[in-house]
């Protein structure tokens, strides 16, 4: 009876595992279309041989330069900054025990806002720096980002309720898209408009100048998470057992903080404020794999982040072509029913 | 194992408890008991280091636990607490291995051991059958089992459980402390558990944990606390509530909102009537009862005038007496057909006595007596022949029931050795 038990466990145990891999290697393989179908499509279209070849520098000059450019950074970008933002909303959502906690709707991609159009500020105005130099940009968002999280880990500590905190990170975000305002009001003219694209989230911005420095630093947030998982799993007993088996409260905070922090500075400088993909992919990979354990669900959370971004990114380009939407219109399509959904339902996912 | 000297814990350097030493054996099976807010859940969160004592020192294994790295900690205390935890969609085994958190590396992955240990753990708490299960679709008491077993996976030394049965229905209550017991002698840890069900810990417990306005008022055995009359003191029950240190349980003492009835018992056949008299509201008179007859002790407790002989002695005419005139009061008697023997033959006398002086008799359990008003031998029946009887024979002031010559003969002949026996 009780060898059958453990046995009877281990088959279950192997079935399972083998179906959470396969619907990973399903999201890759759907994450790899997305990627090309992303380098062919944009203000001419590309044939496939022809985009590839161009990647490598073996088209046209011209093939060359648009691919090179444009077309490989940007959805390298959104791919990256979706797995990012898909990591990071699981890691706040462990870390507020909130299924509803996202880097957008607590008002940390605000506040990296806020620092971001600070830094551009100074660094036009007052010429301390470059306006675009990118470790000042991705410093200053990472400022911002880091004080968000931390005041509201502050306001969680004070109001256990789920939908409070949700109106105060809502709040907090409105206070510091004011203030971004008035610095962009500030900011010199002929910079306003580039700004106020930004400001809404898009991809369209993304460059190698950019995007170059901050690449490894993402890309490490992504794989490095990975690594995170049995804190994070210890943490959705409570905090108190959390530390009643042996976690390191403070440390393992801190680290939660500063990886999920910098995910969204890096997200946030690359593409602006983007919402809701941090709230959509661990729903959709918790539903999907039918299990909260991270160390399935981190992953998952990164390829369906990826996949949000990717479709959102193609959505954005392809619905009014050749107008280009904001990324966060199309997010919120989808992103704001799932909220009210999740309020309504009222219960852990 | 765990021992604390002068402990003080609160929250905000206000303490809660203060001055606590203690110290508990492997093995050992500990309840801490006491009032709400009386600082037992403060007490358990800073022996399991959850909390940093404001003064004092808890030795683990006689090692302060100040000297001992989170993990050290982990490897030595488990704990269960009263928060309900909201894993989502996480397997038992899964919620279960958590506790191996403090033996496994970086990644977390588990080795055979770590799987050898968590199946224990689900084995020992009787619950390995629903290892595959998902935990949050469990009922509350299977899910009080699982959470135990994640303590228990950690392989602790010293088990501390804050209220681990409070709302759980009986069989799980019992089963779960069962468990504990058993689980704490067999891998030989201690274990504190803090809990409201008093009568339960009396009987499963060790030693008892009593905290009280924010000191241990004593440790002890479950025995000595009631010969202390502890229980009583405890939780302040002057009157409305009775601790029978003989039963080592609680009875309640309802208002009499009716007339009096007598009641003639014995042996325990009383006991039921006694209880359900008593929870109608009849103030309960009743004699002759012998000191040390199961039913006395009931009577008593339950707050009922008791006419009482000495243990082994024939019912005195003394006795015998003071029992008709008792009776007197009442506007009803009952006679719960007690076996009969030398030494209380007089009872049934006092039974075909009543009757003939017009007291209504209802013969309750079987028994037969001349002269009585109604025989049943169902307690509903009872309870719906007194409301006749209190309906339609509305008080009459006190009846005066005075033994007669007859009566005395027949006390005399029925003490003897060849006394004839009720059937």
């Amino acid at each position: 009876m009780e060898i059958r038990a453990g046995a009877c466990h281990r088959v279950v145990g192997a079935a399972r595992h083998k179906a959470r891999l396969e619907l990973l290697l399903t999201m890759i393989v759907v994450l790899l279309s997305l990627f090309v179908f992303s380098i062919l499509i944009g203000g001419g279209t590309l044939g496939l041989g022809e985009a590839f070849a161009a990647i490598f520098g073996w088209s046209s000059p011209e093939n060359n330069m648009i691919m090179n450019s444009v077309r490989f950074p940007r959805a390298l970008a959104s791919l990256l900054c979706g797995a990012a933002l898909g990591v990071s909303g699981a890691v706040l959502q462990a870390l507020f025990r909130n299924p509803l906690a996202d880097p957008y709707i607590l008002g940390v991609s605000a506040g990296a806002s806020l620092t971001l159009a600070l830094s551009i500020l100074l660094g036009v105005t007052l010429g301390w720096w470059g306006a675009y130099n990118p470790y000042s940009l991705y410093l200053s968002a990472f400022v911002g980002a880091l004080a968000i999280t931390l005041l509201m880990m502050i306001v969680s500590g004070f109001v256990r309720s789920v939908t409070t905190i949700l109106v105060a990170g809502i709040m907090v975000g409105y206070v510091a898209y004011a203030v971004t305002s008035i610095v962009q009001a500030l900011v010199e003219i002929e910079r306003l408009r580039v700004f106020t694209y930004w400001i809404l989230g898009s991809f369209s911005g993304a460059r190698w100048s950019i995007l170059g420095p901050g690449l490894p630093v993402l890309v490490a947030c992504v794989v490095g998470s990975m690594l995170i998982a049995k804190p994070l799993d210890a943490l959705l007993l409570g905090e108190d057992y959390a530390r009643s088996m042996g976690m390191r409260m403070r440390l393992a905070r801190l680290g939660l903080v500063t990886l999920s922090s910098v995910s969204v500075a890096m997200v946030t400088t690359i593409a602006g404020p983007i919402g809701f993909i941090g709230l959509c992919a661990p729903y959709i990979a918790r539903q999907t794999l039918g299990t909260p354990a991270h160390r399935a669900l981190l992953p998952a959370s990164a390829l369906a982040g990826a996949i949000l971004a990717m479709s959102a990114d193609l959505a954005a380009r392809l619905i009014a072509r050749p107008v280009e939407l904001p990324i966060t219109a199309v997010t919120s399509l989808f992103g704001g029913p799932l909220v009210i959904y999740l309020l309504l339902r009222g219960r852990s996912i | 194992m765990i021992r604390a000297l002068g402990l003080a814990s609160g929250y905000d350097s206000r303490p809660v408890v203060r001055d606590v030493n203690l110290a508990v054996r492997s093995g050992e099976f500990v309840a801490v008991i006491g009032p709400n807010a009386s600082g037992k859940t403060t007490l358990l969160r800073t022996l399991a280091s959850l909390l940093r004592p404001l003064g004092g020192v808890v030795y683990l294994e006689g090692r302060p636990l100040t000297e001992l790295k989170r993990r050290e900690i982990a490897r030595r205390v488990g704990v269960v607490l009263t928060e309900s935890v909201k894993p989502g969609r996480l397997t038992v085994f899964e919620l279960v291995a958590l506790g191996r958190y403090p033996y496994t590396g970086p990644l977390g992955r588990l080795s055979d051991n770590d799987r050898a240990e968590v199946m224990r753990a689900l084995r020992d708490v009787g619950v390995e059958h629903l290892c595959d299960e998902v935990f949050s679709e469990l009922s509350d008491g299977q899910r009080q089992k699982v959470m135990i077993a994640r303590a228990l996976a950690q392989d602790p030394r010293v088990l501390i459980l804050d209220e681990p049965v409070t709302f759980l229905d009986p069989k799980a209550r019992v089963d779960i402390l069962l468990s504990l017991r058993r689980i704490c002698r067999e891998r030989h840890i201690a274990v504190l558990a803090s809990m409201h069900e008093i009568e339960l810990a009396l009987r499963l417990a060790d030693r008892l944990l009593v905290v009280h306005n924010g000191f241990v008022e004593s440790f002890d055995s479950p025995e000595e606390f009631v010969a202390k009359s502890g229980p009583e003191a405890l939780y302040g029950l002057d009157g409305d509530a009775n601790f029978s240190a003989v039963h080592m349980t609680m009875e309640l003492r309802h208002y009499p909102i009716r007339q009096p009835v007598f009641v003639i018992a014995g042996a325990g056949t009383g006991a039921l009537v006694y209880r359900m008299l008593s929870r109608l509201g009849y103030p309960i008179i009743t004699g002759v009862l012998h000191r040390g007859d199961i039913d006395y002790s009931v009577a008593s407790l339950l707050g009922a005038r008791v006419v009482s002989e000495e243990p082994f002695r024939p019912v005195s005419r003394e006795a015998l007496e003071e029992a008709q005139e008792a009776a007197g009061e009442s506007f009803a008697a009952i006679y719960t057909s007690p076996p009969i023997g030398p030494m209380n033959s007089a009872n049934q006398l006092l039974a075909k006595l009543l009757a003939s002086c017009g007291v209504p008799l209802i013969v309750y359990g079987g028994g037969s007596v001349d002269g009585a008003w109604r025989k049943t031998t169902k307690l509903s029946e009872v309870a719906s022949a007194l409301e006749e009887l209190e309906q339609h024979r509305p008080r009459s002031g006190p009846r005066q029931v005075k033994p007669s010559r007859q009566s005395t003969a027949q006390l005399n002949t029925g003490a003897g050795p060849m006394a004839p026996r009720d059937t």
